[in-house]
C-alpha cells in the first residue's frame, strides 16, 4: 500500500459506486438533459430574434451610434420609442426589454459629465430569451463603453459590436453546467459522506491503517470526479443532441468548471460537519441548491429579482460560475472578464474547504 | 464442551508478552462512563471473550483497543506498541470487523475485498479469500444483495485482508439465524486453528462458551469476573440440574443422599441441583443402584429402570452473568 494507491482505490471507489447510482444520476445529469429538452422544445433551437423598445432621454450622437450598435446584432430589432409606449410594448411582451438611456449619456461618452447607466426594464416572468437579451445589451454596452456603473467611465468610439447569435440552447448548456455545479457538487459529497459516516463505513475505513486525511481526501476529490464526469457527459450531449455551440475557448471553460466543482463540493463538505443524519443532510443540501438554482440567473435573469435577493445571490457563488460560463460560451470573452468570477468561486472553495475540514466530525 | 481448558496462569503471568494490555482504561461521553477503569491482558493464541448487555462498554473498549478511539485515561499496548502513540502501526498487524456492517454502497463483493486490499502493506490475494470464506459464487454480487451469514462471512474475510496476529470481531453472530451462527462458529475456530489470538463481544452465553478461551463479564464499563466459562459457571451458577420423571417406587430421600446432590425437588417430575453432574450422573446410572434396571431372565430381555425421561441443564453464562450483576443478560 502507498497512500496514494489507497487514495486512489478509494477515490474511484466511490466514483463508481456514484455512476451505478441511477436515481441520484436522474437528479443531477438526468434532470439536466430533461430541462434542455424542454427548452429545446419550447423553443426549437433556433437564432433567437430580440425585439428591444429603447427610449432616448439623450438624442445625442453618441446615443444614437449606441442604439446603431445594437441594431447591428443580427437577430436584434431596437424600436426608438417614448416612456410611455415602450412600457406598454412591455406590458402585452411585444418587446423582452426597454432600454432607458439617460440624458447625459452624450455628455459622459464626450467625457464632459459625470457617468450614466443605461437602464434595463424586463417584464416579470421572463424566458431565458430576457437573458439573451441582457447579455447581448450587456456585451454592447461594454464594448460601446468599457464600463458602466457609478464610477468615471471612458468611452470608445461607437462601433458595431459582433455579438454572436447565441440560441436558447448555447446559452441552457452553461446553465446546466452550473446547475450539475450545484446539485451534484453538494448532493454527492453532503449526503454520500453522511451515510458513509451513519453506517460506519468511514469508521471501517478507519480501521485500516490509511491516514483519516487520506480517507476524507479520496471521499471530497471522488465527489469532485462525479461532477467534472457529469459536465462531460452533458457538454457532449448538448452539443451532439441539441447542437449547442461553444462560442470561446474550450481550455478557459477548465478555471471555471475546476473552481465551480471546488466551490460546491466544499459547500457539501461543510454541510456534512451539520448534518448528523443522512434526512438531516439531504433537507439541508436542498436548502442550499433550490434557493440558489432560481436565484443566481440559470433560468431566467437576476435583474428581474428583488434588489436584497439580488445582493445574496452577488455573494453565493453560483451566480459567478453562471456569468463565466455564459461570458466564455455565450460571448467569447476572455479570461479577464471571468478572472473576478474565478476568484470569488476560489475563495469559496477555500473557505468552504478549510471550515469544513476543520470542523469534521467522525461519529 | 468444545472449548479449550483455560489458559494456565503461567502463561498469564510469564515471560512472553500478552498480544494486549490494557490498563486503567477510561472513557467518558458527557456524564456518561462508558468504560471504568477497565485493566485485562490477552494472551497469544486464545480467544477472548467480551460478554455484557448492550451498553456495557464492549464496543468503546474494542475501538480504543483497535485505535478508533482515545481514551479519556488509561493505556494500551497491542502487539508491544502503544496504540495512542502509532496507532497506524498497529492498524496495520490488526483484523477488525465492526458491530455494524460498514461496507460502501454498490461495491460488489470481489470490488470490496479489492478495495480493503489496497488500504494495507500486504494483502492476501482476491480469489484465496473468496474461496475461504465460500464467496466464490457471490463474488460479483453486490454487498447490500448478500444474505446476513454471506455478509458476515465477507466483513470476517475483510478483517483477515492483511492477515493480522490478532482479530477483533464485534458481536459477529448478532442477528444470524441459528445455521449462519453456527457457520460462523466454525470460521471463528478455523482462524483459531491458524494461531491468530482473536477478541469477539457477544451477549450469547452459547457463543461464548463454545468459542472462548477466557470470558470478560462486563457490566457498566467495569469486568466484574474474568475466567474461562467452565471455572465462571463452577464458581457463580447454581450449577447443573439434572430432571427426570417421577417413577412411583422411586426413593426421593435416597436420592437427596447422595454426594455431590445439592438441592432435590420432587413433584410431577424430579430436579436435581448439583455442582458436580459426573458424579451424580454416575451414582443415578450405577446398575447396582435400587433404581436400575434389572437384567431380564424371562423372554421380556431386560426391566426398565425408575430414571425415566433424563434431561441434563447445565448451567450457563446467563446465570453467571444474573448472579454477578442480579440483571439478566438481554434485558
Amino acid at each position: 500500500m502507498t497512500t496514494f494507491g489507497a487514495f486512489r482505490a478509494l477515490a474511484l471507489n466511490r466514483v463508481r459506486a456514484s455512476v451505478r447510482d441511477r436515481t441520484s444520476l436522474i437528479f443531477t445529469l438526468g434532470l439536466a438533459v430533461l430541462f434542455m429538452v424542454i427548452f429545446g422544445l419550447l423553443f426549437g433551437g433556433n437564432g433567437v430574434s430580440l425585439t428591444l423598445d429603447a427610449v432616448n432621454n439623450d438624442n445625442t450622437a453618441p446615443s444614437a451610434g449606441y442604439v446603431t450598435a445594437l441594431r447591428n446584432v443580427p437577430g436584434v430589432t431596437v424600436d426608438v420609442k417614448t416612456h410611455a409606449t415602450a412600457f406598454a410594448d412591455l406590458k402585452d411582451d411585444s418587446v423582452v426589454a426597454v432600454l432607458v438611456i439617460p440624458s447625459g449619456f452624450g455628455a459622459a461618452y464626450d467625457g464632459r459629465g459625470p457617468s450614466q447607466t443605461v437602464g434595463i426594464y424586463q417584464a416579470g416572468g421572463s424566458s431565458s430569451s430576457t437573458a439573451i437579451a441582457d447579455d447581448v445589451v450587456a456585451n454592447v454596452t461594454a464594448r460601446f463603453a468599457s464600463g458602466l456603473g457609478h464610477s468615471t467611465i471612458t468611452l470608445d468610439s461607437p462601433k458595431a459590436a459582433a455579438v454572436n447569435q447565441v440560441t436558447e440552447m448555447d446559452y441552457m448548456l452553461p446553465s446546466m453546467i452550473a446547475y450539475i455545479l450545484l446539485f451534484s457538487g453538494v448532493n454527492y459529497v453532503a449526503i454520500g459522506l453522511v451515510e458513509m459516516r451513519v453506517k460506519q463505513v468511514l469508521r471501517r475505513f478507519r480501521a485500516t491503517p490509511v491516514r483519516s486525511g487520506t480517507i476524507l481526501a479520496a471521499q471530497v476529490v471522488g465527489g469532485a470526479l462525479i461532477v467534472l464526469l457529469q459536465i462531460l457527459v452533458l457538454v457532449l450531449i448538448g452539443i451532439w443532441a441539441f447542437g449547442a455551440r461553444n462560442y470561446g475557448s474550450w481550455l478557459l471553460l477548465i478555471p471555471p468548471i475546476v473552481l465551480g466543482t471546488a466551490a460546491f463540493v466544499g459547500i457539501g463538505f461543510l454541510i456534512t460537519s451539520i448534518a448528523k443524519t443522512s434526512e438531516a443532510a439531504r433537507a439541508l443540501a436542498a436548502m442550499v441548491t433550490f434557493p440558489l438554482m432560481f436565484l443566481s440567473g440559470i433560468f431566467f435573469p437576476m435583474t428581474g429579482l428583488p434588489e436584497v435577493v439580488q445582493v445574496i445571490s452577488r455573494i453565493l457563488p453560483l451566480a459567478w460560475a453562471s456569468d463565466a460560463l455564459h461570458q466564455v460560451m455565450n460571448n467569447g470573452a476572455g479570461f479577464s472578464a471571468i478572472s473576478t468570477d474565478c476568484l470569488v468561486m476560489a475563495a469559496w472553495a477555500v473557505g468552504a474547504i478549510t471550515l469544513a475540514t476543520w470542523r469534521f466530525r467522525w461519529d | 464442551m468444545i472449548c479449550a481448558e483455560p489458559m494456565p496462569a503461567v502463561v498469564r503471568l510469564g515471560g512472553e508478552m500478552a498480544d494486549i494490555d490494557v490498563k486503567d482504561l477510561v472513557k467518558r461521553y458527557g456524564d456518561v462512563v462508558a468504560v471504568d477503569g477497565l485493566s485485562f491482558s490477552v494472551q497469544k493464541g486464545e480467544v477472548f471473550g467480551m460478554l455484557g448487555p448492550n451498553g456495557a462498554g464492549k464496543t468503546t473498549t474494542l475501538e480504543i483497543i483497535e485505535g478508533l478511539r482515545v481514551p479519556d485515561a488509561g493505556t494500551v499496548q497491542v502487539l508491544g506498541t502503544d496504540v495512542l502513540a502509532h496507532p497506524g502501526t498497529v492498524k496495520e498487524r490488526i483484523g477488525v470487523q465492526l458491530q455494524a456492517t460498514a461496507l460502501p454502497d454498490f461495491t460488489k463483493v470481489r470490488e470490496a475485498i479489492e478495495l480493503f486490499a489496497a488500504l494495507y502493506r500486504h494483502a492476501r490475494p482476491t480469489a484465496e479469500l473468496l474461496a475461504e470464506f465460500n464467496l466464490e459464487e457471490k463474488a460479483d454480487a453486490y454487498t447490500d444483495k448478500l444474505s446476513g451469514g454471506q455478509m458476515q462471512r465477507l466483513s470476517i474475510a475483510l478483517a483477515l485482508i492483511n492477515d493480522p496476529d490478532l482479530v477483533f470481531l464485534d458481536e459477529p453472530t448478532t442477528g444470524l439465524d441459528p445455521q449462519a451462527r453456527l457457520n460462523i462458529w466454525t470460521v471463528i475456530e478455523g482462524i483459531r486453528k491458524r494461531g491468530k489470538t482473536v477478541v469477539l463481544t457477544t451477549h450469547y452465553m452459547e457463543e461464548a462458551e463454545r468459542l472462548c478461551d477466557r470470558v470478560a463479564v462486563i457490566d457498566r464499563g467495569r469486568i466484574v469476573a474474568l475466567d474461562s466459562p467452565r471455572n465462571l459457571i463452577a464458581a457463580n451458577a447454581a450449577g447443573t440440574t439434572l430432571e427426570f420423571a417421577r417413577v412411583p417406587g422411586l426413593d426421593v430421600e435416597a436420592l437427596r443422599k447422595l454426594p455431590g446432590v445439592d438441592r432435590v425437588v420432587a413433584d410431577g417430575q424430579v430436579s436435581l441441583t448439583t455442582r458436580t453432574p459426573e458424579v451424580v450422573l454416575h451414582a443415578l446410572l450405577d446398575p447396582q443402584a435400587p433404581w436400575a434396571g434389572r437384567e431380564g431372565t424371562g423372554g421380556d430381555g431386560e426391566e426398565e429402570g425408575m430414571i425415566r425421561d433424563l434431561v441434563v441443564r447445565h448451567g450457563t453464562l446467563e446465570d453467571v452473568f444474573l448472579s454477578l450483576t442480579g440483571r439478566s443478560l438481554r434485558e
